[in-house]
């Protein structure tokens, strides 16, 4: 197995790889949205216009089937950069990796690690294949959810930890817990084993082509699921909390 | 694989980062744009609607304009028709009456012509028979003529 490069300074770890990985995550996703949105026009769109006003559209009829209409738009950018960001996230480790080979400790590389003569540092992965980066994602809804919860529906949000029992209390902030943690879980799990199983084709060598071939295919399907999953569990938990609906069921 | 809490930090910090670099550079001029189309074809369809809605009065008043000048003219037609019928029957009245003044006139001065006629015609039966008696009276009268026209007389009545 790879290990990431650790750069240690003062005392605190950087995981270089997830560093550099997020980063690009970030710039390229700022980029596409950017050069897809050049030159915007209100009667004669480009392609990349229309393309991004489907992708608008996509997002906004995803959140609309989790809350009422007229409470959408506020969160229509959120929804676009979740489902854009974890997307490109998802799908930068696929093409290719980095990998170094270490003779001597460094980068968080002791000496146990090259026992055997080396170890390999893998510089390259999908952000969202590390559990910090998707724990980070799923804090950020967590908070906004409970946020957006006791700011616009402040009854409704304390009542509800108490329903349908009071005695349901416990189970309630289970579940509040269970929500961000399954959240950050699941994203990390399906792109950490997609990444794993292909370092493990990759070890197959000629012979793993058409195998690589085919889970190269699954993985950009579960990316793109695994994204919609992320944003449409975003806006549902946002809805669960921040409106109340009279026959709502929650 | 350890969980990083600076890689937590730094994912939390890129995202809000990215979050507010793509709402300002990139969803706030797309959605606007997308709201200005939505404004654009609701214009465009309302603008449509009323042209639409302004065709057809046109039609109608183009329609009722057409009846009405259609009635126009029937009405005219018809008022025609009388007046020409009451002038005809107008010019034939007056023929018929000035006819009847004429004949009437005719008659009249026949009449008159005749009476005078017969006026002068008495008056000169009347100095004629004066000039005949005058003429005989002046004629003197014998004896004997005398006894012969009273024998003649008795005769006559002694006869009867």
């Amino acid at each position: 197995m790879h290990k990431f490069p650790i750069y240690t300074w003062n005392g605190i770890d950087f995981d270089l790889s997830a560093i550099i990985a997020i980063t690009i995550s970030a710039i390229l996703t700022f980029v596409l949205a950017r050069l897809l949105t050049r030159k915007l026009s209100v009667a004669n769109p480009s392609k990349t216009q229309n393309f991004m006003e489907w992708a608008v559209d996509f997002v906004h009829s995803t959140i609309a089937s989790t809350m009422p209409l007229n409470r959408v738009r506020p969160f229509l950018g959120l929804g676009l950069t979740l489902i854009l960001f974890i997307f490109i996230s998802n799908l930068l480790g696929l093409p290719f990796g980095i990998v170094t080979y270490v003779h001597e400790p460094m980068l968080g590389i002791t000496a146990d690690d090259i026992a055997h003569g080396h170890a390999e540092l893998a510089w390259w992965k999908s952000p969202t294949a590390d559990l910090s980066v998707t724990s980070g994602l799923a804090l950020i809804v967590f908070l906004l959810v409970h946020f957006l919860g006791m700011k616009q529906n402040t009854k409704h949000y304390f009542q509800h930890y108490f329903k349908p029992y009071p005695i349901f209390f416990p189970l309630n902030i289970i579940e509040t817990i269970a929500k961000p943690v399954t959240l950050a879980l699941r994203l990390f799990a399906n792109i950490f084993a997609g990444e794993v199983l292909i370092s493990t084709i990759l070890m197959l060598g000629v012979i793993g082509t058409p195998f690589m071939i085919a889970w190269q295919g699954f993985s950009i399907f579960v990316g793109a699921i695994q994204a919609f999953l992320f944003t449409i569990l975003t806006m549902v938990y946002i809805s669960q909390a921040a409106i109340h609906d009279d026959d709502g069921a929650h | 694989m350890d969980w990083k809490w600076t890689s937590f930090v730094y994912a939390i910090v890129a995202f809000l980062i990215l979050y507010w670099l793509l709402n300002r550079y990139a969803f706030k001029p797309l959605f606007s744009i997308m709201e200005q189309r939505r404004q654009m074809v609701l214009e465009q369809m309302n603008a449509a609607e009323n042209s639409r809605k302004e065709a057809s009065a046109e039609m109608e008043a183009q329609k009722q304009a057409l009846a009405q000048a259609r009635q126009e003219a029937n009405e005219i037609i018809e008022k025609a028709r009388i007046t020409s019928t009451k002038q005809a029957d107008g010019i034939v009245d007056t023929a018929r009456a000035e006819a009847a003044r004429l004949k009437e006139e005719a008659v009249r001065d026949i009449e008159s012509e005749k009476n005078k006629a017969i006026a002068s015609l008495r008056s000169e039966v009347g100095s004629l028979s004066v000039a005949i008696a005058s003429k005989i009276v002046e004629k003197q009268i014998d004896e004997k003529s005398q006894e012969q026209i009273v024998e003649r007389y008795l005769k006559e009545v002694s006869s009867k």
